[in-house]
């Protein structure tokens, strides 16, 4: 008779770590959803030169506080021809796919919620249940901006779904596996897979942005566009369970970015300390989230046929070729690291300064129209 | 106590006739499509149990996939027409503004 | 004490598929009806996992949940669907049509339950790395055409919803 953990019988503690994991992510989602609020205002109010909330709390810590208040007491407004199943179900179909992707990450050696073989597709699947969610948004408000800003935003969605799952399929093709937990126990040391796949985690790190929609991808729920997209006709806490949702989802998609290219929950001190697993594991997921507010308060929005374009002409075929040639490398040499890090980087390579070289004659045509510009104004200055 | 895996194929079964039935008696071009997705879902399950269950290659080899294999076909061929069928509705919807499968039984443009 | 899950869940499943699939065939109201194919995909998935297909189930999931159900949502907004009787629906052949449903679906539901599980039981575990061995060694040939398979409708609907630029 197999006896698990603490004498209790394995059947019941699977069932008990689920129940554990499942209560523990509904804790660290709400919890890191106003831990990240917070830190996106002041991050935000330190890079554009303000102060950000101050005025609740020391240093404003409150801030999110008194901001959940506020949208707890708002009066729930319903349009009357809107679909009422629909537009109650939809904020229900955004957020419980984010949810449930907290139960495969791996916070320490042993603290997972199931370790299962097929994690990674898993974490895949539950990335595209949510853009059913936003369709039906947008289609229940009874709203033509609204319909507008859910069609465009799974248009967006759909499209960069391509690239992460590429970004993804080359690190299950270096590690073999796809289960979470194989997936950190690959990377041991410093030698972590970012060091080999660089260009994956680029594509990956880009997918992400656009999955989540954040900035430079936030067209669907920018509020100078379409009114605030597919959101429009939610208010109070409707309005904030799609917020919190998409706090979630930052925090799930760094996490995959940790434990994929950063080594999870490696860190020095962890062999000695398992536990210690879990605060490195949210060091790195947390690096990843300031990683995207800093790139939210830097980087100008783009259109949606110029983020189409970029993904369906750059990223897939750079992928794709990634994937082509990590698959030839991985079956042709015994080590494959050197050569894969190689190819990745000649990749990122070839993004970075590929990207300008392609677009030279629109740079050069930038350049001359806004020194034309510039001396027409001194013109015009002068008396 | 397990599950017979006549339970899984009868299931199947009512299914793929509910989508058969579905095609021959709606009348919106999206509907029938719809249950169109439903028939290949049937067929689908109906793959897998064989698979799973008693899929063996003859002489005890337990590892036969052919069932599993043919549903990652169906899978992908089931995409596919579903974008080129709604491509068809969307584009004789363009010509005449009507998905009633009765209203656009005509060649004549 | 977990003896009884199993055929719980089947059954639950086995009803939620079967009911979905009733209103998806008689409902009226096409957005319900989309949705509710969605149910029915995803218990669909449910049953294979009872199975011990959880790659498939995954699979399914992702394909007609995450990205079929979506491309029908396109289709049903891009098209003005007037929901008053399109032809009514308790038309001349419905009665006909569900009567012969139900006399050939009933037999064979009936005729299904004589296959019998095969003697020697079925092996336990996953079905990832067989799967994927089967896939991508004894029949990477068809995954090859099916990827060209896909190229081509891809293309195939890009042109056909082309509108003729004059």
């Amino acid at each position: 008779m197999p006896v698990g953990p603490f004498g209790i019988d394995p059947v019941v503690w699977a069932v008990l770590r689920l129940v554990i994991a499942v209560v523990l992510a509904v804790f660290l989602v709400l919890n890191g959803a106003l831990a990240q609020i917070f830190l996106e205002r002041k991050i935000q109010a330190v890079m554009q030169d303000r102060l950000g909330p101050y005025h609740t709390g020391p240093f404003g810590l409150l801030q999110t506080f008194a901001d959940a208040i506020k949208l707890l007491g708002k009066e729930d407004i319903r349009a009357k021809l809107t679909d009422a199943p629909f537009f109650l179900a939809a904020p229900a179909i955004v957020f419980s796919p984010m949810i449930a992707s907290f139960v495969v990450l791996p916070f320490a050696p042993d603290v997972v919620g199931v370790n299962l073989n097929v994690g990674l597709l898993y974490l895949t699947t539950l990335g595209s249940m949510t853009v059913l969610g936003i369709v039906i948004a947008g289609w229940a408000s009874n709203n033509k901006y609204s319909l507008m800003g859910g069609l465009r935003s799974a248009g967006q969605l759909i499209s960069y779904e391509v690239p992460q799952i590429l970004g993804l399929v080359t690190v299950v093709l270096y590690v073999g596996s796809l289960s979470m937990v194989d997936i950190t126990n690959s990377q041991p040391g410093p030698l972590v897979n970012a060091l080999i796949l660089p260009f994956a985690f680029v594509t990956y790190l880009i997918a992400a942005l656009a999955e989540t929609n954040r900035n430079p991808f936030d067209l669907p729920e920018a509020e100078s566009e379409l009114v605030a997209g597919f959101l429009t006709e939610y208010s109070g806490m409707r309005w904030g369970v799609f917020f919190v949702a998409e706090y979630g989802e930052v925090s799930v998609v760094s996490a995959i970015m940790a434990t994929l290219w950063f080594g999870g929950w490696h860190g020095p001190g962890v062999d000695a300390v398992p536990i210690l697993g879990i605060l490195w594991f949210t060091l790195k997921t947390y690096v990843f989230v300031l990683l995207f507010m800093w790139i939210r308060a830097t980087l100008p929005r783009l259109r949606i046929d110029q983020l189409m374009g970029f993904c369906w002409k750059v990223l897939i075929p750079l992928a794709l070729v990634n994937i082509m040639a990590s698959a030839v490398i991985i079956l042709a040499f015994a080590d494959p690291r050197l050569p894969l890090a190689v190819v990745n980087w000649l990749l990122v390579g070839a993004l970075v300064f590929g990207l300008p070289f392609t677009q030279r004659r629109r740079l050069q045509g930038f350049r001359k129209r806004t020194r034309e510009s510039v001396a027409m104004r001194d013109v015009r200055l002068s008396p | 106590m397990t599950v017979p895996l006549g339970a899984f194929i009868a299931v199947s079964a009512v299914l793929f006739f509910l989508g058969a039935g579905g095609v021959l008696v709606r009348r919106n071009a999206v509907v029938i499509l719809m249950c169109v997705e439903l028939m290949l879902n049937a067929s689908n399950l109906a793959l897998v149990a064989f698979s799973r269950r008693a899929g063996q290659l003859g002489a005890g080899n337990p590892l036969d996939q052919r069932g599993s294999v043919f549903v990652v076909f169906v899978l992908v061929i089931a995409a596919a027409e579903v974008a080129v069928g709604l491509a068809i509705i969307l584009a004789a919807y363009r010509n005449r503004p009507t998905v009633n499968v009765d209203e656009l039984h005509e060649m004549k443009g | 004490m977990f003896d009884i899950l199993e055929p719980l869940l089947f059954a639950l499943f086995a009803l939620g598929i079967i009911g979905a699939g009733v209103c998806v065939v008689v409902l009226r109201r096409i957005t319900a009806q989309a949705l509710l194919m969605a149910l029915t995909f995803a218990c669909m998935a449910g049953m294979f996992l009872l199975l011990g297909a959880e790659t498939i189930a995954l699979f399914q999931v992702l394909i007609y949940v995450g990205a079929i159900t979506i491309l029908i949502l396109f289709g049903v907004m891009f098209t003005r669907q007037d929901d008053r009787g399109y032809g009514l629906f308790f038309q001349r052949q419905s009665p006909w049509a569900a009567a012969l449903t139900l006399v050939i679906a009933l037999p064979v539901a009936f005729l299904a339950f004589s296959f019998k599980d095969p003697s020697t039981p079925s092996p336990k575990g996953g079905d990832l790395t067989p799967l994927a061995g089967s896939l991508f060694t004894d029949y990477a040939f068809p995954f090859e055409i099916a990827s060209v398979l896909l190229l081509a409708a891809l293309v195939g609907a890009i042109v056909l919803v082309k509108r003729d630029e004059q």
